[in-house]
């Protein structure tokens, strides 16, 4: 096998006395940087006026815009139940094979429902593509990003945890999908 | 032969067929819904259209017979206008509940329409409104709406099972595909309607809403209910069988399976199934490595065969055993020289279709490769009675199905009095309770071999399940066996194995996994 070499050039190994006032100066900049910022709020704080961008969660939580993918969702319908028909486009669609649907029947008018709807968040990668795979609009991209749990156990989501009222994704993320896969332009 | 011009390509046909069968045996695909190959011709579904030189209107390929110079057009703007009305005609009234729907991904509608139709409907009208979910027998449900009216089942009900269920009622727009009154459609070839349905209209009750068909892995395969080998296709998926269908063989079964082949693969993966082999201590059975116990059956086997007995060995082998592991238990047999060896099986009711009375698969391949009582051994009645008088060591029973053979009481008396009871099964009952040394077996989904069916014909069966880690085959545990007794090699490969058996059995000669492919051979005289 050929091998390519390529010369490097590296600047020349510095003398004593020049590479201490070099890491010093450098030093010396870094407290500069740190200080200027800390006078800077502590003005502000003084003044009544912060100037600090933190924001201080979970008291305080910034509003996501609609296209913001967070974890997957069942949208929950106004009598309780899912609107999810267990078709299994999204089990197909996910690209980590995140989500297990077992189907079962019901005497209802759409006689086919998720009987177990697991979404198993550790593998889960956000990608959207089971929100856009569903033909019923039944499992969203939420604005909802705690998924930390304790165990691996934990952070699979059963069809109970994974249910959201439809009011709150009404006004977060189904302004993007309505916008995104229903206009003429979509198609 | 004739020669005709299909699309300005020129091939040969056969001379005495339709249009149609001569195109797709031709490899040239026309869509089509109510043709099919074992079914009379219908002509109602009118997708199959074609252009034939010659003809002012466009023909139905179905229906058109072949004749010598015929210049057909499949892919004419004619043809392809026409194929695209049809679509939107049959769709005008289809429910579109393809995402409950069982068909979904499978669906000739789905397909054609996909590839041969429109993309919008432009019909405001409501659709019709039909029953949904009607049960009209004890192994499907009908849903009227989805019915395009192919009449496949219905020419299936008068046709193959004569037993004429189903028929559409009422005329034009109006017609509907029903039972007749009191007449449910519970034949014994019932299910094989929802497989030549080509939408989701009638549906199994078995596979009602269970998992989306594009999961399914498809593994060929043999339905091991019994003697007559129908051809099926094992689809399976998170390690377990959702479902078996038909696989089409002209020399077996046609494109047909009865519903109790069908049904009859839930055991397969029972979580009741027998995992660890077992080995009696006082009067329990706890369970024990692999190399205990087919050493405890080594053992057993010596020391009878020791004392200058082998009379006092007998064996059952199943007939539900693969040629190949029939094979070495013959082996076993020659080597040991046993004269009671006997492969009963459960003789039921056959029907002179495809339903047979021997309720096992391999029987006749047990009789081709001589597992039979032999120098005036006894057969299986007669074990029993030798085992009841205390004149037998050993007793090796494989599949306890046979237990059906006798009352519980027969097998009982007969396996207590016996020191050394070898049983071999799925489950611990009926048979196992009684063994000092109970051997998990594998189903015929976990193994890969060959049957012979009743009329000699070899197949082959492919593994599609996976056993559980480190469990042994019937196959590895005859052969384990084998090498504890005499020197050789006795590896368990099915394929190999094979090959040897066909040097050995002259019936067999020239057969090889190869050679038997998809739809087996029929064995030699």
């Amino acid at each position: 096998m050929a091998t390519r070499t390529v010369t490097v050039q590296r600047p020349a190994p510095m003398d004593a006395p020049q590479g201490v006032v070099r890491s010093g100066a450098a030093v010396l900049k870094g407290m500069w940087i740190a200080s200027r910022h800390f006078w800077r709020n502590f003005w502000g704080f003084v003044r009544g006026k912060p100037t600090v961008f933190t924001v201080q969660y979970p008291e305080e939580r910034l509003q996501q815009p609609p296209a913001f993918r967070g974890m997957p969702v069942l949208v929950q319908m106004e009598n309780g139940k899912e609107r999810c028909v267990a078709c299994g486009l999204c089990e197909w669609a996910c690209p980590t094979d995140c989500i297990t649907i077992y189907p079962a029947e019901t005497d209802d008018e759409i006689e086919r429902y998720p009987r177990v709807f697991d979404i198993d968040m550790s593998r889960c990668m956000f990608c959207g593509l089971c929100e856009e795979a569903c033909p019923e609009e039944a499992i969203v991209m939420s604005h909802r990003v705690e998924i930390a749990a304790f165990s691996r156990r934990g952070t699979v989501w059963h069809k109970e945890d994974l249910l959201v009222p439809l009011r709150e994704l009404e006004t977060t993320r189904f302004p993007h999908i309505r916008r995104t896969y229903e206009s003429p332009a979509a198609e | 032969m004739v020669k005709i011009t299909v699309d300005g390509r020129e091939i040969e046909v056969a001379g005495d067929t339709m249009l149609l069968p001569a195109l797709i045996e031709a490899g040239i695909h026309v869509p089509h819904y109510c043709w099919h190959p074992k079914l009379s011709i219908d002509g109602s579904c009118r997708m199959c259209q074609v252009e034939v030189e010659g003809s002012p209107k466009l023909v139905i390929a179905c229906n058109t017979p072949v004749r010598e110079g015929m210049v057909v057009r499949t892919d004419s703007p004619r043809v392809i206008n026409a194929r695209r009305g049809v679509m939107e005609l049959l769709l005008v009234n289809h429910p579109i509940d393809c995402p409950i729907c069982d068909k979904a991904g499978e669906c000739l509608l789905q397909d054609y329409s996909y590839n041969f139709g429109t993309r919008q409907s432009r019909t405001e009208e409501p659709r019709r409104k039909l029953e949904k979910r009607k049960d009209i027998g004890p192994r499907m449900i009908l849903d009227q709406e989805r019915c395009i009216l192919c009449r496949r089942c219905v020419r299936f009900c008068r046709e193959i099972t004569k037993t004429n269920e189903l028929a559409v009622f009422n005329m034009g727009d109006r017609s509907v595909l029903d039972v007749l009154p009191d007449t449910p459609l519970a034949n014994d070839y019932s299910m094989n309607t929802a497989d030549i349905c080509p939408v989701g209209a009638l549906e199994t009750k078995d596979f009602h809403h269970k998992l989306r068909v594009w999961f399914l892995k498809k593994t060929p395969s043999v339905c091991p209910s019994c003697s007559n080998g129908c051809n099926i296709t094992i689809q399976h998926y998170r390690n377990q069988i959702w479902r078996l269908m038909p696989r089409r063989n002209d020399a077996v079964n046609d494109t047909w399976m009865c519903d109790h082949g069908r049904l009859n693969y839930a055991f397969a993966h029972d979580t009741e199934r027998l995992r660890l082999p077992m080995l009696r201590r006082g009067d329990k059975l706890e369970p024990c490595g692999w190399d205990d116990a087919v050493n405890r059956v080594t053992e057993a086997l010596r020391n009878a065969a020791k004392r200058g007995a082998p009379e006092r060995i007998a064996l059952l082998a199943s007939a539900h055993f693969t040629n190949e592991e029939l094979y070495l238990l013959g082996q076993l047999a020659r080597v040991l020289e046993l004269r009671h060896v006997d492969v009963p099986v459960v003789v039921g009711t056959g029907d002179g279709f495809l339903i047979q009375p021997e309720k096992a698969a391999n029987f006749t391949g047990a009789r081709e490769l001589g597992l039979a009582p032999r120098n005036g051994g006894r057969d299986v009645a007669g074990i029993l009675e030798l085992a009841r008088t205390g004149q037998l060591d050993v007793l090796y029973v494989c599949g306890a199905d046979i237990a059906r053979l006798f009352e519980t009481s027969v097998w009982q008396e007969a396996l207590r009095a016996v020191p050394t009871v070898v049983v071999q099964d799925l489950f611990t009952e009926p048979l196992g309770r009684f063994a000092h040394v109970l051997l998990p077996s594998l189903s015929w989904a976990e193994k890969s071999g060959t049957f012979t069916n009743r009329k000699r014909r070899v197949q082959q069966i492919h593994r599609a399940l996976d056993p559980p880690e480190g469990q042994l085959s019937d196959g590895e545990i005859f052969a384990r066996i084998l090498a504890q007794l005499v020197e050789g090699d006795w590896r368990f490969e099915p394929a190999a194995v094979f090959a040897k058996l066909c040097a050995e059995f002259p019936a067999f000669s020239g057969l090889s996994f190869t050679r038997l492919g998809l739809h087996g051979e029929q064995l030699g005289v």
